[in-house]
């Protein structure tokens, strides 16, 4: 890996940078009369597509135009911590008014994505909540697929307000659901025409909800989950990303209309999250068909074959996550082995080392969670064992256990935790620590 | 909403409202969710109340009543309330009262008003020997808040008799109010509070007036069960001195809803 630093304000104006991101307050119209006021990067939301170049160095200066210390996680990249993009692993904040300047040599290759990494509470307003989220793609050396147009969509939700849920704690809900900011019908189509494969780059930029989406008359072949090459590529009728999870998939443009690309549960749909695709020469309303259920299973896109046997040198860590009810004004606190951050324990790594994290969820929600700065293996889901997929960001269901695989191979601090704003904000984070 | 029974004479005062005693409940701001039923049965029981049948009006003391309610969910800030009230007592067995509606209206939670706000309306028929003033009519306005493990409840409520020797009466105030503490995820305690002052012009004399307090409990054991239990104690000499109350209700989903509902 090539020289990975930050330098800061005077000594970051001197050359100009490959890609310039301002982070500032931006207002923007969602759906007719529906203008949501918020923060993002360069003034639009989703934030610019940064389009690098494996093992290419590149610069990035980040300008913070906010009155409040931020930061950018540069989510699926292989980055020392002063440079990822979490305070906790040891990463600057960004003053107001400062501009930093990232200098590194982006990998691995694939869809990644940037967004803030800060502490938002009760204010629905800030972090992930917000609107500072943007697409990042490592071109690979030599680009596997073959394709005839890209897009990139985000999936995201506004104007949060908390509820009492059903398990008796608060949870975030939301009155609008986009994509790439646009309800339904507000935004520009995706414009197509028979005959493409077309590839979709999905994210969900979600700061606490797991979304599906179908595209009526087509089936997704899915080439990569979190921007990582699957070893089996099978169709499917629908993508579920949990908050941070990012699906790329292949579409045959194969059945020319006007259809819409959106959220599979109704109500969400109706909050705004969908996009029309549109062939050439296509007009007439935009068609919905409606699936009876959600299905979804990283199952399905593992390697064939029955999984490797469990070598015994991998260490086992086991980490077990369980709420506190606060009350029923409150959200819960979170705990991984009993304590919650930053009380959580330090856990020291080797490197090269290989370890199975065995991610018990003994709670009554799903959680996404994202280990930073290294790409896991999932080993085994609920009973089921598995092998050949790689990601940065797992969705365990309640009460269910979920092993993943990696190799400590990136020396310095790396944050796990919980990609539920919520959650994360209530202490479901630890720190791993080389030794 | 609690149901009013007209009694005079009680204790040398004139014409006044007694304790309800069939629907003891403070209301919280939320309406039950589109296409759910909510059925729930309030079984109340006056320990020690009115012993003295008074204008033909059967005496509180040692009546158990039973209250079927059923509230449906029309969308997501508009319910309907519907009541079945009985008495048991002894030599006056088990008998029909009367009946109410309720509609209810509801601030949407899309608002993001700082506390829960709704308002309900509610009129109906007691019969004569329970109640002389067998039509009557509530305008209860619901303000609630969640802090934490704190919870915060008050319902100013008018009520005013459409039949009966209280029409002249016009708009009494019948507050109640409520806090609980939430001691774990199952179990919250706290106060209830209800009164009725009497005439909003005019408000009553303090032993006139009623005035009672329960110690309540609310058990949070699945979001499809509704279950508070509580005591109470009437301070004055017009309420009925201790009552026994006990809800429990149950939700239900019409039809079977998919994944994508």
């Amino acid at each position: 890996m090539g020289a990975a630093f930050a330098i800061r304000n005077a000594e970051a104006r001197q050359v100009p940078a490959d890609y310039s991101i301002e982070i500032s307050p931006h207002s923007f119209e969602a759906a007719p009369r529906r203008t949501i006021k918020t923060t993002a990067y360069n003034s639009q939301v989703p934030g610019p597509l940064l389009r690098l170049k494996e093992g290419k160095p590149i610069t990035i200066d980040v300008t913070n135009r906010t009155r409040i210390p931020e930061v950018l996680h540069w989510h699926g990249l292989f980055l020392p911590p002063e440079l990822d993009g979490a305070m906790e692993e040891g990463t600057p904040m960004i003053p107001p008014d400062a501009r930093v300047r990232y200098t590194f040599t982006p990998r691995p290759s694939g869809f990644r994505w940037y967004h803030t990494h800060t502490f938002a509470g009760r204010d629905l307003s800030k972090g992930q909540y917000s609107g500072q989220h943007g697409f990042l793609y490592i071109e690979p050396r030599e680009n596997p697929g073959r394709y005839d147009q890209e897009f990139f969509l985000a999936l995201h939700d506004w104007n949060g307000h908390f509820l009492g849920s059903e398990d008796g704690s608060m949870e975030p809900s939301y009155d609008i659901s986009t994509i790439n900011g646009r309800v339904l019908g507000f935004g520009d189509p995706l414009r197509v025409k028979t005959g493409q494969r077309v590839l979709l780059h999905i994210v969900n930029s979600s700061a606490t909800d797991v979304h599906w989406v179908a595209m009526a008359g087509h089936q997704f072949q899915v080439i990569a989950l979190d921007g990582n090459a699957l070893p089996r590529s099978t169709p499917v009728p629908m993508l579920r990303l949990a908050p941070a999870e990012r699906v790329s998939a292949l579409v045959e443009m194969n059945n020319p209309g006007r259809w819409i690309l959106g959220e599979v549960r109704k109500h969400i749909q109706a909050a705004g999250m969908g996009i029309v695709v549109e062939y050439a020469d296509q007009s007439g309303k935009p068609q919905w068909q409606q699936p009876a259920g959600l299905s979804w299973a990283y199952s399905g896109f593992a390697a064939l074959g029955t999984a490797p046997a469990r070598d015994p040198a991998v260490v086992e860590i086991p980490l077990v996550f369980k709420s506190k009810f606060e009350g029923h004004g409150n959200l819960d606190r979170w705990t991984i082995n009993g304590k919650s951050f930053p009380d959580t324990d330090t856990i020291a790594l080797h490197r090269g080392q290989r370890y199975r994290l065995l991610l018990k969820n003994d709670s009554d929600d799903d959680h996404p969670v994202h280990l930073h700065r290294h790409i896991f293996e999932l080993r085994r889901i609920s009973n089921q064992e598995t092998h050949g997929v790689f990601k940065d960001t797992v969705l365990v269901d309640a009460h269910t256990q979920t092993d993943v695989e990696f190799t400590a191979d990136d020396p310095g601090m790396t944050l796990f935790h919980c990609h539920q704003q919520a959650h994360m904000d209530k202490g479901f984070m630890l720190l791993f620590r080389y030794a | 909403m609690r149901l009013l029974l007209a009694v005079a004479g009680l204790l040398g005062a004139t014409s006044l409202f007694a304790q309800g005693n069939y629907e003891i409940q403070v209301y919280g701001a939320e309406t039950v969710a589109p296409g759910d039923l909510m059925v729930e049965v309030h079984s109340n029981f006056t320990d020690i109340g009115q012993k003295h049948l008074i204008d033909g009006i059967y005496p509180t003391n040692h009546q158990e009543h039973e209250t079927l309610e059923l509230t449906q969910g029309i969308n997501n800030w508009f319910e309907v309330g519907f009541y079945i009230f009985t008495s048991e007592q002894d030599g006056h067995g088990t008998q029909w009262v009367g009946d109410h509606i309720r509609p209810r209206i509801r601030v949407p939670d899309s608002w993001h008003w700082p506390v829960g706000v709704s308002l309900s309306t509610e009129i109906g028929y007691q019969r004569p020997v329970y109640s002389l003033d067998t039509w009557t009519w509530e305008l209860r306005p619901i303000i609630d808040k969640t802090m934490g493990r704190w919870y915060f409840a008050v319902n100013p409520a008018l009520e005013r008799t459409w039949h009966g020797p209280d029409v002249a009466q016009g708009l009494v105030f019948a507050p109640g109010a409520k806090f609980s503490f939430d001691f774990t995820k199952q179990i919250s305690a706290g106060m209830e509070y209800y009164a009725d002052y009497g005439r909003l012009t005019q408000i009553d004399p303090l032993h006139q007036q009623q005035q009672q307090f329960f110690l309540a409990t609310d058990l949070n054991v699945s979001p499809k069960w509704e279950i508070n239990v509580g005591v109470g104690l009437g301070v004055t000499a017009s309420t009925d001195h201790f009552l026994i109350k006990c809800i429990v209700g149950r939700r239900f989903s019409w039809g079977k809803h998919s994944q994508v509902e």
